[in-house]
């Protein structure tokens, strides 16, 4: 996940745990705040009703018809005063009782106050109905939701906005960063930021991007060096050896020992070869710009070898299902490739053996080639290395490789993503290639 | 016809002077590209041999200056270890005649210099005979008195090479580096035996047409077409 939607996702998560808590605390505070209010108003009340009885007297409130007790309800019923005589004086209290209304039992809230007067105790109630302070709640539940709403989506918006804007170089160093393709990137422009962290990656990044270049030009340059260095004297013994080949009379003996160093400097030659070429793959000193039919490059591959089949009286079978593509590909490394292989193929084959090229694509999966050969089996602990510079496996096979064939196949089927599995049994050995890069011309038949 | 030799190590100079000159080609020196530059400004030459690691220059910029200024005449092939197909289409579209990867064989070298020579004089020189078969090289067919005689495509490319420098001692190496060139793979000894097979091959093709024993085994050597007088 990016920075970026990582932040969004704290942000929003944050708001969203923040308006749960304040949601779920809202009834309580709201009915405290209400209550509180209804208690203070409550008190005031009682304060007017004594300051009344002290100006007009109990008397005026406690009539004949009831001497000892007098209840005032207002219009709506909504509050009430009571006034009576009490046995002993109590200490104030508020509470929330039930009280008869219309033989309904409603909740009211209560303020009780007992005072003395002129050796009586009396026992004053105020009262307002719960349902007129409930309707307070709602008004101020509502009120409290929009304004947390409000305020949770405008700073949510903001912060976003925010950090979609702090953060956008982040993206862009990422795009560049993605954009690099290769050991030989483009100079890059410095970043348009005033943030000093995003300033001081970008500047090492591209300090970074620098080095690598330099390198591997450094890098380049040596192997073409070495490689000129190290061919010269080759070539000159190489000469040296075919010049004196040709002179008249020289003693049989003399002749065999110059053929034996011939060979010898051949397979200096082709191990010095072969490795140059891998170390200029791995340096992607190959361009990639063809559009390789593999059908045909196998084709071109098994004509290349077929003197070589002819001679083993070895039997090619082909099941290439479609016409497999290989895009941005370069084609004589693929020729390489499967030349390669197939070689293998042939020279590790028995006599009147088989050789089977397969291809196919299941659903979901790069297109599959299989190269099969009814050789000997490859011991399983062989198989594991088969693909390693200087690996040979002398016990297998009766003619040694230079160890080099299949490293260089490996190489190449990197540069061009292609996996690599290899199988043996009794049966015989099965290299299996997936082409991520192919593509079927015209669909699979 | 003269050869200037354009490369700065002295002992591999020398050999290849050695090669040339018993083809009877008379060759000349160049170190560096100055060097080069001035000979081909003072001198004709019909081949250049050139090598593009020079110590004060690229041979391929010498190459396009030469093409560009003087010796139009002179054939250029580049001797190099820059061996790559990307070097090889760079040497050639500068104008280079042929290119050889280091190592390279010597008679490779001739015969390239051969087929050259003859491009340049119009001797396109399709047919080339043996007793009484004719080869023909853009047919790329081997006919005995009108008769077909069917080769694949190495046995062709073999008995050519072998009927070139016929007369000379072709190791079985020089051969297979003629036929396979410098492709890729865990070479060994399978493919110079190979050429075993392809001689025997061809004797028994051209056996059944003339009885006599064009291709001579050297023994732990190699090959050799009888110059004609011989057979």
């Amino acid at each position: 996940m990016k920075l970026q939607q990582k932040l969004v996702l704290l942000t929003t998560l944050s708001k969203a745990l923040m308006a749960a808590v304040l949601l779920l605390a809202l009834p309580w505070i709201v009915e405290t705040l209400a209550l509180r209010h209804t208690d203070e108003s409550l008190r005031s009340e009682r304060q007017r009703v004594m300051r009344r009885i002290e100006q007009t007297g109990i008397e005026s409130f406690l009539t004949e018809p009831y001497p000892d007790q007098k209840v005032h309800y207002d219009l709506l019923q909504d509050e009430f005063i009571d006034l009576r005589h009490a046995v002993r004086s109590q200490p104030d209290t508020v509470a929330t009782l039930p009280r008869q209304q219309h033989g309904e039992l409603v909740d009211f809230r209560v303020l009780r106050h007992t005072f003395q007067l002129k050796g009586q105790a009396y026992t004053v109630e105020i009262g307002k109905s719960i349902a007129s302070v409930e309707d307070v709640y709602a008004l101020l539940r509502s009120l409290a939701a929009y304004a947390l709403a409000f305020a949770v989506l405008t700073t949510l918006l903001i912060e976003l906005g925010v950090i979609n804007f702090l953060l956008r170089p982040v993206d862009q160093i990422v795009e560049r960063l993605r954009a690099v393709q290769g050991p030989m990137p483009p100079p890059l422009p410095p970043l348009h930021t005033s943030t000093s962290d995003f300033k001081y990656l970008d500047a090492t990044i591209r300090r970074m991007l620098q080095k690598i270049r330099l390198v591997f030009e450094q890098e380049r340059e040596f192997i073409a060096n070495a490689s000129h260095e190290l061919l010269t004297p080759v070539s000159i013994l190489q000469n040296r050896f075919e010049n004196m080949l040709q002179a008249e009379n020289l003693p049989e003996e003399a002749e065999q020992q110059i053929v034996t160093s011939q060979r010898t400097l051949h397979r200096l030659t082709a191990t010095l070869r072969t490795l140059l070429m891998i170390s200029r793959i791995e340096n992607e000193q190959y361009a990639r710009n063809d559009t390789v039919a593999v059908r045909q490059v196998l084709r071109e591959v098994v004509d290349e070898l077929e003197d070589r089949i002819a001679d083993e009286n070895l039997t090619v079978e082909w099941a290439l299902t479609g016409e497999p593509t290989i895009m941005a590909a370069n084609g004589s490394l693929l020729f390489t490739f499967f030349y390669n292989l197939l070689s293998n193929a042939v020279k590790y084959n028995h006599t009147g053996g088989q050789i089977r090229i397969t291809g196919q694509q299941l659903t979901g999966q790069p297109y599959m080639v299989q190269l099969f050969n009814t050789g000997r089996p490859i011991p399983a602990e062989h198989l594991p290395h088969l693909f390693e510079r200087f690996r040979r496996a002398s016990n297998v096979h009766t003619t040694e490789g230079y160890g080099l064939g299949l490293a260089l196949v490996r190489t190449i089927a990197q540069f061009h993503a292609f996996r690599l599995q290899v199988a043996s049994n009794e049966q015989g050995t099965t290299f299996t290639i997936w082409l991520p890069t192919a593509t079927l011309r015209h669909g699979a038949v | 016809m003269n050869v200037l030799i354009v490369e700065d190590d002295n002992a591999l100079a020398q050999e290849l002077a050695l090669f040339l000159q018993h083809e009877h080609y008379h060759c000349d020196f160049a170190r560096t590209g100055a060097e080069a530059s001035e000979k081909l400004y003072v001198n004709e030459y019909d081949f250049v041999l050139l090598d593009l690691g020079l110590p004060d220059q690229d041979g391929l910029q010498l190459l396009a200056e030469a093409r560009k200024q003087h010796n139009l005449q002179a054939s250029i092939i580049i001797l190099s270890a820059r061996g790559s197909v990307d070097d090889r289409i760079s040497g050639l579209q500068l104008g280079a005649d042929d290119y050889l990867p280091k190592p390279y064989s010597l008679m490779e070298l001739g015969s390239r210099m051969q087929a050259i020579t003859r491009r340049k004089h119009g001797v396109t020189q399709d047919t080339l005979s043996f007793g009484g078969f004719v080869i023909n090289l853009s047919e790329r067919s081997l006919r005995h008195s009108g008769a077909e005689v069917v080769l694949t495509r190495r046995e062709f490319d073999l008995l050519h090479y072998l009927l070139l420098h016929r007369g000379r001692v072709l190791t079985r190496m020089q051969l297979s580096e003629h036929i396979w060139g410098n492709m890729i793979s865990d070479r060994d000894d399978h493919d110079s035996n190979f050429i075993d097979v392809h001689v025997k091959n061809i004797r028994k093709k051209l056996g059944a047409f003339d009885t006599r024993d064009w291709v001579e085994t050297v023994r732990g050597i190699g090959y050799r077409f009888k110059p004609t007088q011989e057979v």
